[in-house]
């Protein structure tokens, strides 16, 4: 993973964070939207600009990739690269958890 | 036959937000929007008074791929009305909202990517207009013999000070944003 990966992201928002987790399987944008909206009980609703933005912000990365188009909408899935940097954020997300935990117990 | 109307109005390239904000206002008076032309002329059509929240966007790379960047919105119930100068409108009524301030922005990372979008695709032009055209013009003529050079010195004069006008508001815009962000 390259120093550019790293910088921009680990850490990551909140919206890459959520694609990133949904494109383990194949899906399409507005799939994205929908299976947050079931993940997060109804809290987060990702927006199309936001959503469209970094969308083709990850696959000029390399992190995740189109795999067909599916009635005007494009169908994507993570990749390698893709998976490291989510393995990464997820042990941060853990480490930071963690440590709240702790602090919260004293 | 449908009552229409015609109004002109001036938004600069860092106006988005008020040009959203006049749209929205228009509508709540009962005039939807058409299309608007030559990037300052809004047609409207008579319309029941809503509350509808407008949105521009700026995305070259969505209008190269079209038909995909409009269904998204579509699919998240945004409609598309049209595109100029590429920047995208779209509408969504606040009835069909979940929250009160939905917008096509969900967080302030894909805020400021839009303004540095902007920045790329029609501010880097003027500053080349600027740095070539408008700079070199004023130091030809800048002694002022004929009525001629003073002409053209007041003309290029009064270009400086509208880019300047023009990059001064986008540096504070993007100043504003960077605040507001949080650490």
């Amino acid at each position: 993973m390259d120093a550019h990966i790293r910088k921009v992201y680990v850490p990551m928002t909140e919206t890459g964070f959520y694609i990133l987790l949904c494109l383990r399987s194949e899906t399409h944008g507005y799939g994205i939207v929908q299976q947050v909206e079931t993940l997060t009980g109804g809290e987060i609703h990702l927006s199309p600009g936001t959503l469209y933005g970094s969308l083709s912000k990850m696959e000029k990365d390399g992190l995740i990739r189109l795999v067909r188009e599916e009635e005007k909408r494009k169908v994507y899935t993570i990749t390698p690269l893709g998976t490291e940097v989510l393995e990464l954020e997820m042990k941060r997300i853990e480490r930071l958890y963690h440590t709240m935990q702790e602090v919260r117990k004293r | 036959m449908k009552e229409r109307k015609t109004e002109v109005r001036f938004f600069t390239i860092m106006q988005w937000e008020e040009e959203q904000a006049y749209l929205q206002r228009r509508h709540r008076q009962g005039w939807a929007l058409d299309r608007v032309s030559a990037q300052c002329v809004y047609h409207f059509t008579r319309c029941e008074p809503e509350e509808v929240v407008y949105q521009l966007d700026y995305n070259q790379e969505g209008l190269r791929q079209k038909e995909d960047y409009v269904q998204m919105f579509t699919d998240c119930g945004w409609e598309y009305i049209q595109d100029c100068m590429g920047y995208c409108y779209f509408r969504k009524p606040k009835a069909d909202m979940r929250e009160d301030e939905e917008g096509i922005f969900c967080d302030d990372a894909s805020r400021l990517d839009l303004i540095l979008r902007i920045f790329r695709g029609r501010m880097v032009p003027l500053l080349f207009i600027f740095a070539l055209m408008i700079l070199p013009q004023l130091y030809i003529h800048r002694h002022v013999e004929t009525v001629w050079d003073a002409i053209l010195v007041g003309m290029f004069g009064l270009l400086l000070i509208l880019y300047l006008w023009v990059f001064t508001s986008f540096a504070h815009k993007l100043w504003q944003y960077r605040t507001s962000i949080r650490p």
